[in-house]
């Protein structure tokens, strides 16, 4: 297939009006309705229907729409990016970070978009699912990490990122920190600390083992949370991908295994600034060390 | 696959030698943000394109050019292998060839997208794709079952198609002595 065929085809998804998309795309008439007459061949049936003056998208339209409109993105951004490079434009990168989600993970792709876009300012929302959902529809976030399993409008791509596993995190001269792993007989003499930045490790070993754990809320930033753990209020799980410094320390947690996965989201078909399509295409390209194995032959 | 391709014209829609490739920035395997144009600045480039690490006719041709590479390099050029696949697997395939050169991640196919190289998977592939386990939306990260044609492409410093190798039949691949004995031309012109 074509580029210019594919942003013929795309215009003409959001005009539904072949004179008009001609007009906008510059072609014309015949050669633009030739275009999208190849497109079709190749992509084995009709794209649109036309009765009379309406114009509609077929099955195989709307279901090819996405992924076109995405190839398109994908091909303007990557000669978008080496031109903001070349002109030296700033941009910003506004990313959502979801409950215990933190930025080290991502961190080296952020890094890399702002060493080639010199100026570009970087902003990081930490907050709940459904407020960070908002912000991307309402166009104050370009993308989001969230943990998979929270309600997602249809509107949102998302890609597996990585897989989160729970650590336990407690002072250095805890007793579980001359263990090399924690496990979940060992909470039950322990006050869990939980809150809305524990990713839900704890609920989820709560819902697996059946135990009755001793929990404290503690709602708030991840750091106020480890500031009461160094406070000896009790042991947090959280997730492995987190920075944990001293006087804190983290051991594993094991039987029962806590995991959640990690989508990247942003919301279809919406045209993304060079740093924001950078980045998620950076993300995108990543392992996270926790490449499938299902994927590789 | 090949004959539906060969007859529909596909190669008109391909770069061709004189056109202008334009400028991209694309991830590498390991992460970082490479642009053609600072490949260019310092000689000439080749671009591969390749179907993925799955591809056993990729693997043959990253190991001839992983073997390449140094009279590629003496040509005073660089290599950079372009891939649709996501998810760790460009670092996979990077690592298994012990490859130096660049392998770039060409997320939702946008590069082979304008140099004209990408093609829809037809119908009977895809089954057969699917019944051997291979699923393009999770490697592409994408679900629109296309594939780049393994297309080679040397391009002069000014970033114009000096040469390139097309072959629908993705059996058929630029022979890396023909990429060395063009980069040798181009460099006495």
């Amino acid at each position: 297939m074509e580029l210019s065929q594919v942003r013929y085809f795309i215009t003409l998804c959001k005009t539904l009006n072949f004179t008009r998309a001609a007009e906008q795309c510059n072609v014309t008439q015949p050669a633009f309705t030739r275009a999208i007459q190849r497109l079709e061949e190749e992509l084995g049936g009709k794209l649109l229907f036309r009765e009379r003056s309406l114009t509609q998208l077929t099955e195989l339209g709307r279901a090819m729409r996405p992924h076109l409109e995405a190839m398109l993105d994908a091909a303007d951004a990557a000669t978008a990016l080496a031109a903001a490079k070349r002109l030296h434009t700033p941009g910003s990168l506004k990313i959502g970070l979801g409950p215990g989600i933190g930025a080290a993970a991502v961190a080296g792709a952020v890094r890399e978009v702002a060493v080639a876009l010199p100026g570009a300012s970087i902003h990081f929302k930490e907050s709940g699912p459904a407020a960070l959902i908002e912000a991307m529809l309402t166009d104050m976030l370009d993308c989001a990490l969230l943990p998979e399993g929270c309600d997602m409008p249809e509107r949102l791509n998302r890609w597996p990122l990585y897989v989160d596993r729970a650590v336990a995190v407690m002072p250095e001269e805890h007793r579980l920190c001359a263990r090399n792993a924690v496990t979940a007989r060992d909470l039950l003499e322990e006050t869990v600390i939980v809150g809305e930045s524990c990713g839900g490790f704890a609920a989820q070993l709560a819902g697996i083992t059946g135990y009755s754990l001793r929990l404290q809320s503690c709602n708030g930033a991840a750091a106020q949370m480890l500031d009461m753990v160094a406070a000896g209020l009790g042991v947090a799980l959280l997730s492995n991908r987190l920075r944990i410094a001293a006087p804190l320390a983290s051991r594993a947690f094991t039987e029962p295994e806590l995991e959640r996965r990690i989508l990247l989201t942003s919301v279809a078909g919406r045209p993304l600034n060079p740093a924001a399509a950078s980045f998620i295409k950076l993300c995108r390209a990543q392992g996270f060390g926790s490449l499938e194995k299902r994927l590789l032959f | 696959m090949v004959a539906t391709l060969g007859n529909d014209g596909f190669m008109r829609q391909v770069l061709a030698a004189g056109a202008v490739f334009p400028d991209f920035m694309l991830p590498s395997a390991e992460g970082r943000l490479v642009s053609l144009a600072s490949r260019l600045a310092s000689g000439p480039v080749v671009i591969s394109f390749f179907r993925g690490e799955w591809c056993p006719f990729c693997r043959l041709m990253l190991a001839a050019l992983t073997e390449a590479l140094p009279q590629i390099e003496a040509a005073g050029a660089s290599l950079l292998a372009l891939t649709p696949e996501t998810g760790g697997l460009a670092l996979a395939m990077k690592t298994y060839h012990g490859a130096r050169f660049e392998v770039l991640c060409d997320v939702d196919f946008g590069v082979g997208l304008a140099a004209g190289v990408v093609f829809r998977v037809p119908k009977l592939y895809r089954a057969r794709c699917e019944a051997a386990g291979l699923s393009f939306p999770a490697r592409h990260g994408n679900a629109a079952w296309c594939l780049p044609v393994p297309a080679t492409f040397i391009l002069d410093t000014d970033g114009r198609v000096a040469w390139r190798f097309v072959d629908v039949d993705f059996s058929h691949r630029a022979e890396p002595a023909d990429i060395i004995s063009a980069l040798r031309q181009l460099g006495r012109q």
